[in-house]
């Protein structure tokens, strides 16, 4: 556990500045940064606020090289040359921020003129927030707890290279990150198939040595002896061969035999690749998936759904691409490039030279190149996606095109983005072209100049001697050095581009949940359903607060009804009652327990929650509804559906409770789905039970059906309902209404009817139905 | 629902009820002839109409991007920013209201315009900008993926990076074919 850190740790050089000036750092509070005038203009300020005064300091010069969250350094703030003005809290009252379209404005009444002080873009806004927000509390009169004090989390900098983290819920600094840890990560996972691995590697050493061994048969064995009629050495391994006709045919033979050895190494290592990555991939693609499910809400709410799936899907992917078709040849082609080199340099060292040198300058060339093919790809890659895209939403929209008759404009929407393909491909297809024009140029200029040396030294015009085969063979070598050039140009790229990916892999495994079960959970069989709510406030941006200081009371058994726009907070208290979020500020207890020391297993069971938004997964309806007691008997099935007077709606379908539903499966309607999830949580017969706007989506008729199911359903738990019609909650004990976060009115139905407030207002309006629903204050 | 609230003093609340949500859907129009704004020793502006004094409106921009100084909305300044009316068109003001509106405006909708690209250099997941801004050079990050480069037509372009801070290129025809090719990847 680190150390606890307050907003009014003064960083030194600030403290320093401030005792230079003689202003008091007693009793500081907090201390924020803003980086902008309310002209626009960049400036630094610092504003202290301490028990008894603000002090602003501000840059006696304006910014003019800025550099913003994950370059680097953060740009250094010379506090020492700052100008000081200090205001006595007497004179100031309601500190603002306005929002802007990117940060926020600071402004206060100084002896009652409304006051702008300055300005600051996003990265400075969750400081100056926390400012607003004491300073209110404190001119209120309020207390500030301990808690609020604390600084929950501190922005932190890499150890390494000092700069901010770009990505808050992940420490990792992506320039200092260690690449190779990843990789290694990424090995550890085919530890298991360590035998094969070791097979593989064998297999791909034999297969370089068949590679290598080619260009020496074909060329110095050919034509120096077999075609010279001069065995040498070799004709000692076999005196019985005489015949030159037999040695070209055990040649030949043995050359066959080479080239069929190497095919069924590479067929051998191909299947046991085949075998190994897939299992990996789709273990590490499980992995995500698991680590997805133990996810707060809170994390799907900041990622599109799109980004998740490509993480999933072509991540996973990459990472495969790289195991399958890279990886494999590293060693075979490592391999080639020394024993050719060996067997060159052995045979003739200055031919050798001649043959290696052009090497370097061409490989260099092709590594400068490689990068703008590989943008070029990425480019095409980026415009089909987009073109995706772009049929995926007509597509899914296609009855509003056909409604307002736009066929013509989308076509034309569709061939803009068609021909930005087209562009990408053709850019594409011409730089691949020239590239390999290149790379072929080079590596052939190679192949001329060892002929040209080569044939003077053949002809003896040099001193030293040669045979033709030995020629022949070089020419073989560095024939076979094209390979590995052509491999090593890409494969760092490529080693970085799955890297990458596996890095974005690891970042959601490795990903705490904000809602964390607490370790040593308070075990409850069986609630009472007793919830009370304790100075609750919560906020998913720091700047909103969607719920203000909620004290709440309901007593097991009861029904709570809970009223007010939309917008109000009413969906967000419950959630945080199911535990889905945790409240910034403040507590909640069911029986009296903190629901954070609760296990999540013991808090769910004993919450239903029938939401606005239905979810109906794919597979039949009986799967649906015994989805919260997978354990319930058919019995207990019908029950719950008849309780929902869901029934009959599905004994009609042909298939019955067999009927499947979800995507690709039977489409139902907005009521019949409502009446599946209720039936679910009559089923699962929780003691307390959250309506969320319910029965939103039904007509008035089936309304009452779901309604006589409730009422039943709500007997003897303790029930949360949310609702826009009134009438939804005639059955409630207690009432509030909530207003921006706050609980503005709060009784039984009389009492509020005789306080004349918002409830009674609604009251009025809807029961003289008046269709005003919708329709904002 | 007991019948003693629906007695005669709730047709008053109704007519209420009814008022408001006409003006709701109603457009008010904000004229030199029915509206004066003027400055708040703050630096703020402050609003007369129909007879009401607003201490202090804020003002949005309806269209931000294609209409800049057209259809303004005039809104209190509280949390719930309840509209008073929109200005049609900002030139037919006199021109000491024009330059006290637009201050206004110009902080709301602060962007520093991108006028060079020095270099950009992608890195594992993140893009690191460093270009020549309006208000001087500026280095920043965003992370690679399509949506941090919104491309509002063929050539206005806005950049959001890691914090969503907002950059614009409002004329990428200005840029040398050089700066173009380095941020092809992101339009």
């Amino acid at each position: 556990m680190s150390k606890r850190t307050l907003y009014s740790d003064l960083p030194a050089d600030l403290s320093a500045a401030l005792d230079k000036q003689g202003l008091s750092t007693e009793g500081v509070v907090i201390w924020a940064n803003a980086d902008m005038d309310i002209d626009c203009t960049f400036r630094m300020h610092v504003f202290v606020l301490t028990r008894t005064h603000l002090i602003h300091g501000f840059a006696p010069e304006h910014t003019t090289r800025r550099t913003m969250t994950g370059f680097g350094k953060p740009d250094a703030i010379h506090y020492d040359i700052f100008v000081w003005d200090t205001y006595e809290l007497s004179s100031l009252t309601e500190p603002t921020i306005d929002n802007l379209v990117v940060g926020g404005m600071f402004h206060i009444t100084i002896d009652g003129i409304d006051t702008p002080l300055a300005a600051y873009t996003n990265s400075y806004g969750r400081r100056m927030h926390k400012l607003k927000d004491l300073f209110a509390r404190m001119l209120e009169g309020k207390e500030l707890t301990e808690e609020q004090l604390t600084e929950r989390d501190r922005e932190q900098v890499c150890p390494k290279c000092g700069s901010p983290y770009p990505n808050k819920d992940r420490k990792i600094c992506p320039k200092c990150i260690d690449r190779r840890s990843i990789f290694l990560r990424l090995f550890s996972y085919f530890k298991p198939y360590w035998g094969m691995l070791v097979v593989i590697s064998l297999l791909s050493i034999l297969n370089s040595l068949c590679n290598s061994i080619w260009p020496y048969l074909n060329g110095t064995i050919l034509y120096d002896m077999v075609l010279s009629e001069d065995m040498g050495v070799v004709g000692e391994y076999m005196p019985s061969v005489t015949s030159f006709f037999t040695w070209l045919l055990i040649l030949a033979l043995t050359m066959a035999g080479l080239k069929l050895l190497q095919q069924l190494f590479g067929i051998v290592q191909g299947r046991i690749v085949a075998n190994i990555v897939p299992n990996v991939v789709s273990r590490v693609k499980s992995q995500v998936f698991e680590s997805i499910q133990s996810l707060s809400v809170s994390f799907f709410s900041k990622r599109q759904t799109g980004s998740l799936m490509t993480r999933i899907v072509d991540d996973a992917g990459s990472i495969s691409e790289l195991f399958i078709d890279g990886l494999p040849f590293l060693l075979p082609n490592v391999l080639t490039v020394v024993f050719s080199c060996y067997v060159m340099y052995s045979t003739n060292w200055l031919l050798a030279l001649v043959a290696t040198l052009v090497l370097p300058p061409a490989f260099i060339f092709v590594g400068k190149l490689e990068p703008l093919l590989w943008h070029y790809w990425s480019k095409q890659h980026q415009t089909n996606r987009n073109l995706r895209a772009r049929v995926n939403d007509n597509l899914v929209g296609a009855r509003v095109v056909k409604a307002f008759g736009q066929q013509e404009q989308e076509m034309a929407r569709f061939s803009k983005a068609n021909v930005r393909v087209q562009d990408a491909q053709m850019d594409t297809v011409r730089f691949d072209t020239k590239f390999h024009a290149i790379f072929w140029v080079a590596k052939n200029a190679s192949v001329m100049l060892v002929w040209a040396i080569g044939s003077m030294i053949v002809l003896n015009l040099t001193g030293s001697s040669m045979t033709y085969g030995t020629l022949i063979t070089f020419v073989g070598y560095v024939n076979l050095l094209a390979g590995p050039l052509d491999f090593f140009s890409y494969i760092f790229r490529w080693w970085a581009h799955s890297m990458n990916s596996a890095q974005r892999i690891f970042e959601i495994i490795d990903s705490q949940p904000d809602v964390v079960e607490s370790l040593n959970p308070v075990h409850v069989d069986s609630l009472k359903g007793d919830i009370r709510l304790e100075n609750v406030s919560f906020s998913y941006e720091p700047n909103k607060k969607v719920l203000k200081n909620v004290n709440l009371h309901v007593e097991p058994g009861k029904m709570l009804g809970i009223v007010g726009k939309s917008g109000a907070g009413k969906s967000t208290l419950v959630n945080l009652i199911t535990r889905l979020y945790d409240p910034t500020e403040g507590n909640i207890y069911l029986d009296g327990i903190n629901v954070r020391d609760m296990s999540f297993a013991d808090v769910r069971r004993n919450i239903a929650f029938v939401s606005q938004e239905t979810y109906i997964f794919r597979g039949s309806i009986y799967d649906n509804i015994v989805y919260g007691k997978p354990d319930a008997s058919p019995e207990e099935v019908l029950n719950a559906a008849i309780a929902a007077s869901a029934h009959n709606f599905i004994c009609k379908l042909p298939d019955g409770y067999d009927t499947i539903v979800g995507s690709g499966g039977r489409s139902l309607s907005g009521g019949e789905r409502q009446r599946i999830s209720i039936a679910r949580a009559i089923l699962a017969d929780p003691k307390i039970l959250i309506l969320d706007e319910a029965t939103a989506a039904v007509d008035t008729e089936t309304e009452k059906n779901i309604q006589s199911a409730l009422s039943k359903l709500i007997v003897g738990r303790t029930t949360l309902s949310i609702a826009h019609r009134l009438s939804t909650l005639r059955d409630a004990d207690d009432l509030i209404v909530l207003e921006d976060g706050e609980i503005t009115e709060h009784g039984e139905h009389g009492d509020l009817v005789r306080q004349k407030g918002a409830y009674y207002k609604l009251l009025q309006i809807q029961s003289k139905a008046l269709a005003m629903r919708g329709i904002e204050d | 629902m007991s019948t003693e609230i629906l007695n005669t003093e709730n047709v008053d609340i109704l007519e209420q009820e009814k008022q408001k949500v006409d003006r709701l859907l109603s457009m008010n129009y904000l004229t030199p002839e029915n509206a004066s704004f003027a400055p708040t020793p703050g630096g703020f502006v402050s609003l007369t109409a129909e007879g009401k004094t607003y201490p202090r409106v804020t003002i949005y921009r309806a269209f931000p991007f294609t209409q800049p100084g057209e259809f303004l909305s005039v809104r209190e300044p509280d949390d719930k920013a309840r509209e008073i009316g929109i200005i049609r068109d900002l030139s037919q003001w006199d021109e000491e209201t024009r330059q006290n509106i637009e201050r206004q405006l110009s902080l709301r909708y602060y962007m520093p315009a991108i006028t060079r690209i020095y270099s950009i250099k992608e890195e594992y997941g993140y893009a690191y900008w460093s270009v020549l801004t309006d208000r001087g050079p500026c280095k920043f990050t965003i992370s690679s993926g399509s949506s941090s480069v919104v491309r509002l037509s063929d050539s206005h372009v806005i950049v959001k990076d890691i914090d969503e801070n907002r950059y614009e290129i409002p004329d990428l025809s200005k840029l040398t074919p050089k700066e173009l090719k380095r941020i092809d990847l992101y339009i």
